[in-house]
């Protein structure tokens, strides 16, 4: 086994509708990125993943197990879906320990991990509230405790950060990396990519159900230099400064998008970056701001969905 | 020579069977459905059954003579499969509804749990509380009863068992009726309505067709009037015509072992939910 998860071809359909449409990855150890929009077929292969639904075409493979029908390897694996699957009439503890009895722990045991888990997401004080109580950030935590809670060796967590709040959110992530550090192996979902970018640069991209990139975020990054890269520019005379620039050989393409701002796509940003201070000095041209809203993933997703490769 | 420190490793804590599993979820929803509703409708399943049997056995007692039939009296009214099905609706509505409603479902299927147990622990937890209902009554009716001296002991066993008889393949029935209808939706509601309404239709429904067709067949297809029958044939009630006692029996078993069934057929196809 090369890879955590592995999915050949993988095709899932809800009646004429595609969930995922030849799906084909390898999840290395670690902690990796699943990123793609709402819709993409995110939640999808998290729910194939668990055994809850059964792929129509192809392999998928989990913990070198077959992703599909019972098995007692489940308990490997931890959970975090991305809705939020509370019985409101219960406490935060007892909700863990019912789900780690029934993945086999004995009562007492179950207790005390329970409580363990409760205390590691920071919800020990709201332990005994009943969940009617809890606001999404404390049904968020509770559900990554409960997916941690048995040690499982693989955690699957759809969209973990969605709803928490940013202290909330700094201490998801400072547990996310103790787990990678202790040997676990995590994938999370996220459409909100710089979340993604600031835990791993291990990701896979997903997009219309299949996966449209994978590797690590700097290879990804060579991907797109086949694409042009925006940039925006601010000046008071943009025609001249286009005229400047629409010298150099790598600019493809120039736009005026409203008054004082120029847009332009190149296919070297490094070399555009190098001769930009030179071209302005020379042409006696003014720069107000240059912004590239190619700096993080966001741009690298949004290359690779809209164009493909 | 090499030396080297020994190695201590904390053991895995050891894992308990699929049985105990089974019964973690199914203490979880039995005890999930000790509200009101369900405890109201227990409550008067016990006091209209005790009250109602104990005071006919006693009138009996009296004139001379207790037979059997003086025990079978609940269930010559309505009330007793009407409790019944309050209990059916509060316990078993949605103990399938609920967790694919709230998603739970899919923690479950997360876990290393089979279909089978977790259909076999909803099963356990709602026909509990069907056997609470309606085999519990009969039997503290019947404890009352010779504890009062108004039966004697031999008639006092055929009577429990009778009681037993009845009451278990009402359970059988309503559960798999419950688990059923709650397979079909994620709303305990809904399900709710469909139980009520599917047993009063067919009972109003069998009823009215009987009544114009003549068709000695067609109160086999309600289950109230199927109840009824069990009951004056366990109780040995005699001057009563109908659908045989035996056959009725044998159409509740088997249509609730059919929607136990089902149930578990719906839980293998439970896999789409909308992203």
């Amino acid at each position: 086994m090369t890879g955590v998860i592995e999915a050949e071809s993988v095709t899932k359909r809800y009646g004429e509708v595609l969930g995922l449409n030849g799906f084909t990855a390898t999840f290395a150890p670690g902690i990796t990125g699943l990123v793609g929009p709402n819709g993409a077929g995110k939640s999808t292969l998290f729910r194939l993943l668990v055994g809850q639904l059964r792929a129509d075409a192809g392999s998928l493979t989990v913990l070198g197990h077959p992703a599909w029908g019972p098995g007692e390897y489940r308990r490997r694996i931890g959970y975090c879906p991305e809705q939020n699957p509370l019985y409101e009439w219960m406490t935060g503890e007892e909700f863990v320990t019912i789900l780690l009895r029934v993945d086999g722990l004995p009562k007492a045991d179950a207790r005390r991990q329970a409580a363990r888990a409760v205390e590691t997401v920071g919800l020990t004080e709201a332990r005994h509230r009943r969940l009617a109580t809890y606001s999404k950030g404390m049904r968020q935590r509770l559900k990554l405790a409960q997916s941690i809670a048995h040690d499982p060796e693989l955690i699957l967590l759809d969209e973990p950060l969605n709803g928490v709040d940013p202290v909330g959110r700094a201490a998801v992530t400072s547990l996310l990396r103790e787990l990678q550090a202790s040997g676990r192996h995590v994938v999370l979902s996220s459409h909100v990519l710089y979340e993604v970018e600031r835990l791993t640069d291990q990701i896979v991209m997903i997009a219309n159900g299949r996966a449209i990139a994978q590797g690590d975020l700097h290879r990804i990054r060579d991907l797109i230099d086949a694409h042009p890269h925006v940039i925006d520019l601010e000046g008071p005379d943009p025609r001249a400064l286009a005229r400047a620039l629409g010298s150099m050989d790598h600019v493809v393409s120039i736009e005026f998008p409203g008054p004082g701002r120029l847009r332009l796509r190149t296919r070297r940003p490094d070399d555009f970056y190098r001769s930009l201070p030179r071209i302005v000095v020379e042409e006696r041209q003014e720069v107000r701001s240059v912004q590239s809203s190619d700096d993080n993933l966001d741009a690298v997703f949004r290359y690779l969905s809209e164009g493909g490769r | 020579m090499s030396i080297s420190a020994p190695r201590y490793v904390v053991p895995p804590t050891p894992r308990t069977g699929r049985a105990s599993r089974l019964l973690a979820i199914a203490d979880r929803e039995f005890f999930r459905h000790a509200e009101w509703g369900t405890l109201l409708a227990v409550g008067f399943a016990y006091t209209a059954t005790v009250l109602a049997t104990v005071t006919t056995v006693l009138f009996a007692s009296l004139a001379g003579s207790v037979a059997l039939d003086a025990f079978a009296t609940v269930f010559a009214s309505p009330l007793w499969p009407f409790l019944i099905l309050i209990v059916t609706t509060a316990a078993g509505a949605g103990c399938l509804a609920e967790d694919v409603g709230n998603g739970s479902f899919t923690l479950y299927r997360a876990r290393p749990v089979h279909l089978v147990d977790y259909l076999a622990a909803k099963t356990v937890a709602c026909g509990s509380w069907l056997v609470i209902a309606s085999v519990g009554p009969g039997l503290v009716a019947v404890a009352v009863t010779a504890a009062l001296g108004y039966a004697e002991a031999g008639l006092a066993l055929h009577a429990a068992a009778a009681f037993v008889a009845t009451g278990l393949l009402a359970a059988v029935f309503f559960t798999g009726l419950a688990l059923a209808l709650s397979s079909l939706t994620d709303r305990a509601l809904y399900a709710g309505v469909a139980i009520f309404g599917l047993v009063l239709s067919l009972y109003i429904g069998g009823a009215l067709v009987a009544g114009l067709t003549g068709n000695p067949y067609v109160p086999y297809g309600s289950p109230i009037e199927d109840l009824h029958r069990v009951a004056i044939g366990a109780f040995q009630v005699s001057g009563t015509s109908g659908t045989s006692p035996a056959a009725s029996a044998g159409v509740l078993a088997g249509a609730g072992i059919a929607l136990w069934a089902f149930a578990g057929w719906r839980l293998t196809r439970l896999e789409v939910i909308a992203e």
